[in-house]
């Protein structure tokens, strides 16, 4: 043993020259060490000086998620305050890409919690091109409580997936007016792009027309951000700070709650419109385009059958018919043609011409509606019993020029100036378009279709309504307005909506009285063409019109004629006569005679508008408000 | 017997860096401790107080010549821990590499590396030879063979390529002939497509990682991203003791072993991932500098191959963190967590002081009184 340890102590020294090739060698490996660290110090310098900030900026973005905090939108109220469109909150199931991972594996779970299969959640998922990964995608909106709450307990296992709350429209009185009010949908990508909608991004609801569209900034609110600190998993840390988000500001619209749904109750079951203005202010108190159309539906997606309904050509639910729809005025327009005369000096109001129910022009033969005729009719007859030879010969001695003159001072054929996008102008024509448009000359029989409302002539419902109004008022034409106020979240106002009169009507106030006592005949007298309009306790003056749709020749009994075929309703009137609160427009396409349709929608309206102003009546039975045998009094 | 000189010829620099390095370590597994949540630097304190024991007592009451006997034990008992692992090993993350001792698990191709040092610098002592062609070397290669093997079977393919990095490191030193080298180099290039096709697809992976790590920010790429993302929001300074967003955040994987420079360079910035790369600096250069002092054969090529072994750990991690070399599970002596790193390291760094203390017993003259 002593033996063996000794030996193992004498180990071989190097000779020179080994000690030398290993100094050499040792020498080399420090160089090549050196040349490491140089490397890495470098390196270093590159990572942490060079592109430091760089890298800096990503460690900020890694642990900071900041998170948008919506603002309650604002509210949509009626005159009286009451809510038509609120808030409620809304729960999305989002997804953050970058925390995902695994997408199919995270597909496959979602799918039965969501109950909905993964090839129907794929789309919502989005390309490359929607935005960066760590910006959320919503892949449910407004999951109901039972999805919740399977996805909330099971939110562990589901990384990247979270649960936002945004707020989302209710209305607690059902649809009310959706034409006007708008509907909240998602935003579109040409929209995201827009300077009004800055700082929105994919999957944002904003108001798409109507008032919501008019007011979203107003109703929108400021986005208010929190940002946290997550760790990689992007679980919480803590909450850094928090801007938060400044609530929308509330509308109150110049709506009656309690009319709008009369008269969406009375116009259910027609295509058409229906406008109810104050006339003293042009404020809208009502406004029906019916169908109507569910707001709510946008707000959660709409699929390919229920778009196709949506879009359906004959009814068309999401046009506003009362703004967009363009219509014969038909009879209606005969108020405008007796201000005219009157006002050209053309007739009085004792001036008559005999209606034998034909009127010849040329080789022509003009008929009016009754084919027993007439009779000796003056201006008061003529717009009581809506006759149309008078009109053919009161339109023929004022000529197409003068006709769309007052056409226009009556506001038809531009806009009434509503403050909403897409309001149509209606239309008056005159020799020089139909040279320009046919390049053939004005006919003498077309002025004389044009003075019954027919013809190239085309008003909307609006437009209608504010013409009544203006008769109505002593000849003041008002751009309609339908908001009261805006106030903030607290209750300040912030603007306030005064009426807008645009216009005054070219007509003596004496001319407009005897037109206005015509218009309370048309609705009160016994073979007025208006009189299931009338009422027992308010005085009401009106005017019907019935747009036909074909020719003559086509016309046959209504109920034997294709629905596209039939005439169009009108029925225009205000009351009370002796102080007029309330002017209303009714059109119904192709339900037949503006009397017998449209007149008993406007009288709905009035029954309820009055019931309101006075829900006991004060008067007994059988008993009126004004005696009928000394109309002028009150008109 | 002891002997003044002894003292004298002490490496106080090597030791000095030894010990700064485990501050460092300890100082920065605690702040990784506190980001993953357990706690690490206690434990590692203890393995730095034993290991350290060991490491002196192996420079005191060992002399390294007796391992130019012993290797084989050494060899032996390596094999042997390595085939233990095949049948008993404890299975963590998808491999088998540690085998429990009740208080502690030791990962025996962690001591490995130091008994393939060891067996390389005895077998090339006794064999000793001007110049090393390649029929010279099949038996080295062959020893080598055995370990590599068994380590590439844990899977662990690091590692095992680390080994074969020990051995080239020693065939340099032992000299090779040029026409070998180029032989050697000029097969190695020529195998690597078979090579490929034996990879496991996550392996490939991270060799497509390192060339292009942008290629799936979210996929295996992640972590060197997030590693550069931390190293490189150190900016001068760093963030600050303890404030290693990405490291506390959990952005950072394995803070406490394989990227414990990432947090270190995210906490203290340029300057203290440089002094870090100083104190390695250091510690490697005083390794090769004993090498090269040494006055015999066996010292110079154990000196050597543990500064090597260092070396190559130190440049694989650092280069990996960095994104400068593909994703190899290397500690970073002494800074990264691990008992069995610890132990091999400060093995490491005995013998060093060993080889470096005991250089006086050849120096000729006469014995001082």
């Amino acid at each position: 043993m002593k033996f063996k340890v000794k030996t193992i102590w004498r180990v071989k020294r190097f000779d020179k020259l080994d000690q030398e090739a290993n100094k050499r060698r040792c020498d080399v490996a420090i160089l090549i060490m050196f040349l490491f660290v140089v490397t890495f110090c470098a390196r270093l310098w590159h990572l942490q000086i060079i592109q430091g900030k760089h890298f800096r900026e990503q460690s900020e973005r890694n642990r900071i998620r900041s998170v948008r905090l919506q603002p309650p939108r604002g509210k949509i109220l009626d005159r009286t305050g009451r809510l038509l469109a609120g808030i409620k909150p809304c729960f999305n199931v989002c997804l953050v890409r970058e925390d995902v991972g695994d997408m199919e594996a995270l597909l496959a779970k979602l799918s039965p919690l969501l109950g909905e299969t993964e090839a129907e959640i794929r789309p919502r998922l989005g390309s490359e091109q929607k935005g960066p990964q760590y910006v959320p995608i919503v892949i449910k909106r407004g999951a109901d409580w039972e999805t919740l709450s399977r996805i909330e307990s099971r939110l562990f296992s589901l990384p990247g997936v979270f649960i936002e709350v945004t707020p989302a429209r209710k209305y607690p009185y059902g649809s009310i007016a959706p034409h006007l009010l708008g509907y909240l949908g998602e935003i579109s990508r040409e929209d995201i792009e827009k300077e009004r909608y800055k700082g929105a991004r994919s999957g944002d609801m904003v108001g798409k027309c109507g008032v919501e569209e008019r007011f979203e900034n107003d109703l929108a609110g400021i986005k208010g951000q929190r940002r946290l600190e997550v760790d990689a998993g992007g679980r919480l840390v803590r909450v850094i700070d928090e801007k938060p988000p400044v609530p929308g500001k509330d509308l109150y619209l110049s709506i009656d709650l309690d009319l709008q749904q009369a008269s969406e109750e009375a116009m259910k079951g027609y295509v058409g419109a229906l406008v109810a203005l104050d006339p003293q202010t042009g404020r809208i108190l009502a406004l029906v385009s019916s169908p109507a159309f569910d707001p709510d539906a946008f707000a959660t997606g709409i699929n390919n059958e229920e778009w196709k309904a949506l879009n359906d050509p004959v009814s068309r639910p999401l046009q506003n018919k009362a703004l967009q729809g363009r219509y014969a005025p038909a009879s209606t327009f005969k108020i405008v043609m007796a201000a005219a005369a009157l006002q050209e000096g053309i007739v009085t109001k004792n001036t008559s011409f005999k209606c034998t129910s034909q009127f010849r022009l040329g080789r022509s033969v003009f008929r009016c509606w009754n084919w027993r005729g007439h009779g000796q009719t003056n201006l008061y007859k003529a717009l009581v019993e809506s006759c149309d030879i008078y009109f053919y010969q009161v339109g023929l001695k004022l000529g197409i020029d003068k006709i769309a003159k007052y056409a226009d001072a009556f506001g038809l054929g531009s806009k009434t100036g509503i403050d909403l996008p897409n309001e149509s102008k209606g239309f008056i024509a005159t020799p020089d378009w139909k040279l320009e448009r046919y390049q053939e000359p004005w006919q003498e029989g077309e002025t004389l279709i044009t003075a019954i409302g027919q013809g190239f002539t085309l008003v909307t419902p609006l437009q209608m309504a504010c013409l009544t109004a203006a008769v109505a008022n002593g000849g003041t034409l008002y751009s309609p307005i339908y908001l009261e106020k805006i106030t903030g979240p607290d209750g300040h106002i912030v603007k306030s909506f005064e009426s807008i009169p645009k216009d005054k009507l070219p007509v003596s106030e004496s001319n407009l009285r005897i037109i206005r006592k015509a218009l309370v005949g048309a609705v009160n007298d016994k073979k007025a063409t208006g009189k299931q309009c009338k009422m027992p306790d308010v005085l009401v003056a009106g005017k019907t019109g019935t747009a036909q749709v074909v020719g003559q020749a086509k016309r046959r009994q209504d109920d034997k004629l294709d629905w596209k075929y039939r005439d169009h309703a009108w029925f225009v009137a205000y009351a009370p006569a002796e102080k007029p609160e309330l002017a209303v427009a009714v059109l119904c396409e192709h339900a037949g005679h503006g009397g017998s349709v449209a007149a008993p929608v406007a009288r709905k309206v009035f029954e309820t508008w009055f019931q309101i102003q006075s829900p006991l009546p004060v008067l007994g039975h059988g008993k009126t408000a004004f005696n009928r045998n000394n109309i002028d009094d009150h008109v | 017997m002891f002997d003044r000189r002894f003292l004298e010829h002490f490496d106080w620099w090597l030791f000095l860096a030894i010990l700064l390095l485990m501050a460092i370590g300890f100082v920065n597994l605690n702040s990784g401790s506190a980001a993953t949540g357990y706690p690490f630097q206690w434990k590692q304190l203890q393995w730095y107080i034993a290991g350290t024991v060991l490491m002196l007592s192996l420079v005191v009451f060992f002399d390294y010549r007796l391992l130019t006997v012993y290797s084989v034990h050494i060899y032996l008992i390596m094999v042997f821990m390595l085939i233990l692992v095949v049948f008993i090993g404890k299975t963590v993350g998808g491999s088998q590499r540690w085998l429990s001792l009740g208080f502690m698990n030791i990962q025996p191709s962690e001591l490995a590396k130091i008994a393939t040092v060891i067996i390389l610098s005895s077998y090339f002592y006794h064999d000793d030879r001007p110049q090393y062609g390649l029929t010279d070397l099949w038996r080295p290669f062959l020893l080598m063979l055995v370990p590599i093997f068994l380590i590439y079977h844990q899977p662990d393919l690091g590692t095992a390529l680390f080994l074969v990095l020990i051995f080239a490191s020693l065939v340099y030193m032992a000299r090779l002939q040029w026409t070998s080298f180029l032989l050697l180099l000029g097969t190695a290039i020529a195998t690597f497509p078979v090579v490929w096709e034996f990879l496991k697809p996550y392996q490939r992976g991270r060799i497509m990682d390192f060339i292009s790590p942008g290629r799936d920010p979210l996929g295996a790429g992640y972590h060197i991203s997030q590693s550069k993302i931390a190293i490189g929001s150190g900016q001068l300074l760093g963030k600050g003791y303890m404030k290693g967003s990405q490291a506390h955040l959990n952005f950072l994987p394995e803070v406490h072993t394989d990227f414990a420079f990432s947090i270190w360079a995210e906490e203290w910035g340029w300057v203290g991932a440089v002094i870090l790369l100083g104190i390695f600096f250091l510690m490697l250069y005083r390794g090769f500098l004993i090498a090269s002092q040494s006055k015999e054969r066996f010292g110079a090529f154990l000196a050597f191959g543990v500064t090597a072994m260092l070396f190559w750990q130190v440049v694989i991690n650092i280069g990996m963190v960095m994104g400068l070399m593909p994703v190899v599970g290397i500690p970073l002596p002494l800074v990264s967590y691990g008992g069995s790193s610890v132990f091999t390291t400060l093995i490491g760094a005995g013998l060093l002081l060993n080889v470096g203390s005991r250089r006086f017993m050849f120096q000729k003259g006469p014995r001082p009184k």
